[in-house]
């Protein structure tokens, strides 16, 4: 079923978790050397900055080859069906090459392969939406087929997340399909299919041979908990239901349970937040985190309670200021929780993202005169490579 | 760390009762970093709380009264490089760490409360009269001494941005492309100072070291501008599109020998990545000269073939970097 040596994935994680282990000393470097001889990984995996121009290069690759393809075969595509049958044609070659790849030159998550298996993908799948008369509901079906299938043989993140979503895409266009009674009960049926898919992601990695799904899971889980607040969220269930059942809601106007939505939009976060704390659960906690930022928007859209500066002036002094108390309070390590920073160095500290973060979100003063701000001089990063023709 | 590897590890006897049982203790010890969670929330908070301030101020101008606002700007701006003052460690022209985590953000809020007094006394009383270059310039000027003073790098990088704002360019990452036009011939020769001015200090500080981690940012920004500008002056000049060419191969084969030296993938792949663009632009513009549509099928193969040997090239030199960096 996977296109990788299951022994080889086991051999990686050993080589990862000893890697950890030595760099807490609490192996010595020739036990190490002992294991990584013992484990051997024949997987080639480059240095990440590199996958990602290796990325960018397939990617490049792959759309002039389609560039190529229509131009020779310019007589069959004098409709729209020819086009999708040539987007089925090149996804299927980009999946032949990428398992070619895999089995030879012995690619993991190497940029290329990456590349290859979105590209396919997204050709294959791309292909129905060319052809323009296939129902929504079909799309979502073949799309979730496709990246179920992507996902088992190549254990792909963004296939899982990709196949969930498309899945409740599915449960949702079918069940809007079926009349009153489907469209009330829509919201729980996502919240329903959420918690069950979270529950499940859980259940699944705890068996030993679910253990190459691992990343995979995560994704499912986090994606589930925010589909989960998303189809109970007051703005979502207002706003959705307003355009795609026609309710014709005035401004101020309120749909039916609304205090239930209003209830669960607030509550929601905060459950995810002690829940997080309480298990030591990272995924729990950040989403938690981010969907607070969803109650204040979600509120501010409809009741106007400060004026937008005092809100900001206020949310950021209890920010500024509970982050502070956090890391008084977090000074010695308390509860199992530290304010340290984890030790694996990231690539994002080594980039200095951070400091990247700062420049954006500063905007300079006075700009000289001179300097015309204008949208699409367009000449920058590969303008030219196409811009020709 | 997973147990059970370590567990299996032993009965293969690859390591010994003593490591598996550091394993679990180190294991049991392991703590939850909140690190980048808090940190993310004193920066939301700090960014809020500046905003908010300045909206604020806008609204009410007519009811406080421009000393009023401007003294309450002051006083924040003043207490927080105060707060600095006192709490950092002695200057050095090396890395020092910064004493806690709140530091650096009272150190941000600062910075940016100075731009806003500075911009407002401009805007009010036009303290510094008609030369709106001295209003850009004594932000620069502060937010440079700043980052070298407190070593912040986030600080470093507002400067940077800044200095370019000076001289007419917006470089944040996000506006770097969309809000310049490249098409004018002033922003490019611009670009082209401005990049070697960066570059320039991303040398002098790795080689003097003068505050050696700063090399990276003043490079990063270097690199990118003055490559975007170089293939922006290839795309622009209709006869020295060459004389461009030329120039920015020289740029990049100085550069790739020093990430090759510092064993840093990322300034040997982006040198890579532009070049290759510059390359094909220049292949583009051959073909264009050619006005056949034959022109048009080698430009696809030449881009295939191309994109093919380029990953090749990377895959090689991957191998030939051992140890990287970044």
């Amino acid at each position: 079923m996977l296109a990788y040596n299951s022994q080889t994935l086991d051999n990686l994680e050993i080589k990862e978790e000893a890697e950890k282990a030595l760099r807490k000393n609490c192996i010595t470097q020739p036990a190490y050397q002992a294991i990584e001889a013992a484990h051997p990984v024949n997987f080639y995996t480059p240095n990440p900055v590199i996958k990602i121009g290796l990325f960018i290069l397939t990617v490049v690759i792959i759309s002039f080859s389609l560039g190529l393809l229509s131009l020779m075969a310019m007589d069959m595509l004098r409709n729209e069906d020819g086009f999708a049958g040539l987007c089925i044609f090149a996804g299927l070659v980009c999946y032949g090459i990428l398992e070619m790849f895999i089995r030879e030159k012995k690619l993991f998550r190497a940029g290329v392969d990456d590349a290859l298996l979105w590209g396919a993908v997204m050709l294959i799948c791309s292909s129905m939406v060319i052809v323009d008369r296939i129902s929504a509901s079909t799309i979502c079906f073949v799309v979730g087929f496709v990246t179920v299938l992507a996902t088992l043989r190549f254990a792909d993140m963004l296939m899982a997340g990709v196949a969930y979503l498309a899945f409740l895409g599915f449960i949702f266009t079918v069940a809007i399909k079926l009349g009153p009674v489907a469209k009330t009960i829509v919201p729980f049926l996502i919240m329903f299919i959420s918690i069950t898919a979270y529950v499940a992601a859980k259940k699944i990695s705890a068996y030993h041979s679910s253990r190459h799904y691992k990343h995979c899971l995560t994704v499912i889980s986090v994606l589930s908990l925010l589909t989960l607040y998303l189809a109970g969220n007051y703005f979502v269930v207002r706003e959705l239901s307003n355009t795609m059942f026609d309710l014709q809601l005035q401004d101020g106007e309120s749909i039916p349970g609304a205090i239930f939505f209003w209830i669960y939009t607030a509550v929601i976060p905060v459950v995810y937040l002690y829940l997080g704390i309480r298990k030591k659960d990272a995924v729990l906690l950040r989403t938690g985190m981010i969907l607070l930022a969803a109650i204040v928007f979600t509120i501010r859209y409809y009741h106007s309670v400060l004026p937008l500066e005092t809100a900001m002036v206020l949310g950021g002094l209890v920010l500024a200021v509970g982050a502070w108390a956090l890391i008084r309070y977090l000074k010695e390590p308390k509860h199992g929780f530290t304010y340290a920073e984890p030790e694996d160095p990231s690539l994002a500290d080594k980039l200095r993202l951070e400091s990247l973060i700062i420049a954006q979100t500063y905007a300079p003063g006075a700009q000289p005169a001179g300097n015309d701000v204008q949208f699409g001089g367009g000449t920058g990063g590969g303008g030219g490579a196409s811009g020709g023709y | 760390m997973n147990i059970k590897v370590f567990e299996k590890l032993r009965a293969a006897e690859l390591i010994n009762d003593a490591e598996l049982t550091a394993v679990k203790t180190a294991e049991d010890q392991q703590l939850f970093s909140l690190h980048w969670e808090i940190k993310t929330l004193l920066y939301l908070g700090v960014l809020l709380l500046s905003g908010g301030l300045g909206i604020l101020i806008y609204k009410n101008i007519d009811t406080i009264g421009h000393q009023v606002i401007l003294m309450i700007i002051g006083v924040i701006c003043a207490g927080c490089f105060n707060y600095c003052i006192r709490k950092k460690a002695p200057f050095s022209w090396s890395k020092v760490d910064s004493p806690n985590a709140f530091f650096d953000y009272a150190l941000l809020l600062g910075c940016l409360t100075f731009v806003t007094f500075v911009g407002y006394l401009q805007f009010q009383y036009t303290a510094f009269g008609t030369a709106y270059g001295l209003a850009t310039f004594i932000p620069l000027a502060v937010l440079t001494v700043s980052a070298y003073y407190f070593d912040h790098l986030g600080v470093l990088s507002m400067a940077i941005t800044n200095l370019a704002a000076w001289m007419g360019i917006a470089v944040t990452p996000f506006q770097l492309l969309s809000a310049n036009d490249f098409g004018s011939v002033q922003l490019i020769y611009t670009g082209v100072i401005l990049g070697g001015l960066l570059l320039g200090l991303a040398f002098l500080s790795a080689w003097k070291n003068l505050k050696k981690h700063f090399a990276f940012t003043y490079q990063n920004f270097g690199a990118h501008i003055i490559f975007i500008a170089c293939i922006a002056g290839m795309c622009v000049f209709d006869t020295s599109w060459l004389a461009w060419l030329a120039f920015m191969a020289a740029i990049g084969f100085f550069l790739f020998k020093e990430a090759f030296k510092e064993r840093s993938f990322y300034f040997v792949l982006i040198t890579v990545l532009y070049g290759y663009i510059a390359v094909s632009i220049a292949v583009v513009r051959l073909l264009i000269l050619t006005n056949d549509i034959g022109g048009l099928y080698l430009g696809l193969l030449y881009f295939i073939g191309s994109a093919i040997g380029v990953i090749v090239l990377l895959i090689s030199l991957n191998k030939k970097i051992k140890h990287a960096s970044v």
